[in-house]
């Protein structure tokens, strides 16, 4: 394949992702797998990058730190930055970041599509090969990833020990799955057919 | 670790009995011990000496004396797990912010563990529930600029004079243990030895002085008039949240049997893991005094040939403290004072006797660094 048809191609199957996608969200039950699958895992990337605690008795009342703007952009891992303010709401205590946010909520927009997409190309009878456990599968290194920000915490989570060659992977988990997720979404948006008005 | 009963100790507890069916008190029989048996010899001890150049022009504040390490700088070097996080993404407490005790409200419960300070006319408590987010807090406390440092994954809590400059949190772990990096040299200074193992000033030992961990109940009581570090860090965190367990109750990685995470610089499976020891290291070999037996016997005496070693246990607080004498045997416990040779009583934390710096550690830890440690139980 010349260089011009390589461009032409992947053009071609990115239009059709973004089709793909935009008539998953259209559809009443493609939007409810997607708007229930992308908050769960923004859910999961808060509670893994020690956002998000549960607890009863919480309280209800926020503190916004000093200078937010200039906190908000202090790293505290590889790709985690500063929260600049706690959020007690009754039964969970968050911490606001905007750059975490930021990727928690790109991160969870793909899982999201990958999971709303897999959900309709299940449904759709022509469709073939593609399994809802894909995009699943691929969200869960962007999910570990939160973990760069307290390496021992995903630790104990996961019950093991640290290794050099742990601590080597765990930065590159995010981008890794951000990766995956996309590459997911391109494959699986192929399977669906937006003129299937299924 | 000896946990036979030397004969001298045996005969104190005998003769402390005795005294006690004679004139009726629960005087407390206090044990003295032998040097145990040390668990091993290091392999390697640390040979090398501070540049005095760069002692002299240290912005932080060095001991005349180089604190023991029994490894050389090398190997610890080598055994450092670098990059846990990035360097200061644990955001050390540079501009600490106090309230009076009668303002705390219940912020903080009753068993939650403190770490105390008492310098000069100064009481100052450090919730652990901050400073596991934290680990440094760099204050002044009576007057004098100091470190107040805490690392949950080795449960040591120490003080360290800081000069001119301030300690932050390097993301490097040694034996598990939090390495400070001091900000106008850059040094890197293990807490647990106080002693720099990289940069300019490597193989200085830092000044340290005693931090008190106790419960928020007990030191509110025993320092009404201290003041408590508040949860206005200048950093947004959520306090209520430990990422490691709990102390209050024990749970997950603070549990006396639950494993360590990095592996130590040398492991023993003699001892739960993450038993709390009162720990030392003077010139003459680092020791251990178990704090259940210390709690029991009120005081605990240690005989090293020429000097002997007392430890003393403060019921006040729940901790002890570690002396040097001529004669532990002549030390005994009643009540939570200790009697003194003369059969006068004292208050565990004020012998007239030499201190001797001690700090309670997780046995993991402590016997990754010092393994040729005598242990007392």
């Amino acid at each position: 394949m010349t260089e011009s048809g390589l461009r032409n191609a992947t053009w071609r199957r990115l239009h059709e992702t973004a089709a793909a996608s935009l008539f998953a969200l259209g559809r009443t039950d493609g939007l409810v797998v997607a708007i229930v699958t992308g908050t769960g895992y923004l859910l999961g990337f808060l509670w893994a990058t020690n956002s998000l605690s549960a607890r009863f008795g919480a309280g209800f009342g926020w503190r916004l730190v000093d200078d937010p703007f200039a906190r908000a952009l202090e790293r505290r891992g590889p790709t985690s930055f500063e929260p600049v303010a706690v959020v007690d709401a009754g039964i969970a205590t968050v911490l606001l970041g905007p750059v975490d946010l930021a990727i928690g909520f790109g991160l969870s927009a793909l899982v999201a599509l990958n999971v709303s997409l897999a959900y309709l190309a299940l449904v759709q009878p022509s469709s073939c090969g593609v399994g809802a456990g894909m995009g699943m599968a691929a969200a869960v290194p962007a999910l570990l990833s939160g973990s760069v920000c307290c390496v021992p915490v995903v630790l104990l989570v996961l019950g093991i020990q640290a290794s050099a060659a742990l601590l080597t992977v765990l930065p590159w988990l995010l981008p890794l799955g951000a990766a995956l997720l996309v590459a997911s979404l391109v494959f699986v948006a192929g399977k669906v057919d937006p003129g299937n008005g299924l | 670790m000896d946990r036979r009963l030397s004969r001298r100790g045996a005969l104190a507890i005998a003769a402390a009995g005795i005294a006690g069916c004679l004139d009726g008190s629960d005087a407390g029989t206090g044990v003295y011990d032998g040097n145990g048996e040390g668990n091993a010899s290091a392999a390697e001890e640390m040979t090398a000496t501070p540049d005095e150049d760069s002692i002299a022009n240290s912005p932080v504040p060095i001991r005349d004396e180089q604190l023991p390490v029994e490894y050389g700088l090398e190997s610890l070097r080598e055994a450092v797990v670098r990059g846990v996080v990035p360097r200061d993404a644990i955001p050390s407490i540079d501009d600490p912010e106090f309230e009076p005790i009668d303002d705390v409200g219940d912020r903080i419960r009753d068993d939650d563990p403190v770490f105390g300070v008492r310098r000069g006319t100064d009481a100052k408590a450090y919730p652990q529930a901050i400073l596991v987010h934290h680990e440094i807090v760099n204050d002044e406390v009576g007057g004098d600029p100091v470190a107040v440092t805490y690392c949950p994954l080795t449960g040591t809590a120490m003080g360290f004079d800081r000069g001119e400059t301030t300690f932050g949190v390097s993301g490097h772990l040694l034996n598990s243990n939090l390495v400070m990096y001091d900000r106008a040299s850059e040094t890197y200074w293990p807490q647990m030895l106080a002693t720099a193992i990289e940069g300019d000033l490597e193989a200085a030992s830092l000044v340290e002085f005693p931090v008190v961990w106790t419960t928020w109940e007990r030191w509110r009581s025993a320092h009404p008039d201290s003041v408590v570090l508040t949860e206005e860090t200048g950093y947004a965190r959520d306090y209520d949240a430990d990422p490691y367990g709990s102390y209050n109750p024990v749970t997950g990685y603070y549990g006396e049997d639950s494993d360590w995470m990095f592996d130590p610089l040398e492991a023993d499976d003699g001892r739960p893991p993450k038993e709390v020891l009162l720990c030392s290291r003077p010139a003459d070999g680092p020791l251990a005094v178990s704090l259940e037996a210390l709690r029991e016997r009120g005081v605990y005496g240690i005989d090293r040939g020429d000097r002997d070693y007392l430890a003393a246990y403060d019921s006040e607080l729940d901790v002890g403290y570690l002396y040097r004498t001529d004669d532990a045997e002549a030390f005994g416990a009643d009540d939570g004072t200790v009697i003194g040779p003369d059969g006068e009583r004292h208050d565990p934390g004020e012998l007239l006797l030499e201190a001797v710096y001690a700090y309670d550690a997780m046995w993991f830890a402590w016997r990754g660094f010092y393994p040729s440690t005598s242990v007392h139980d």
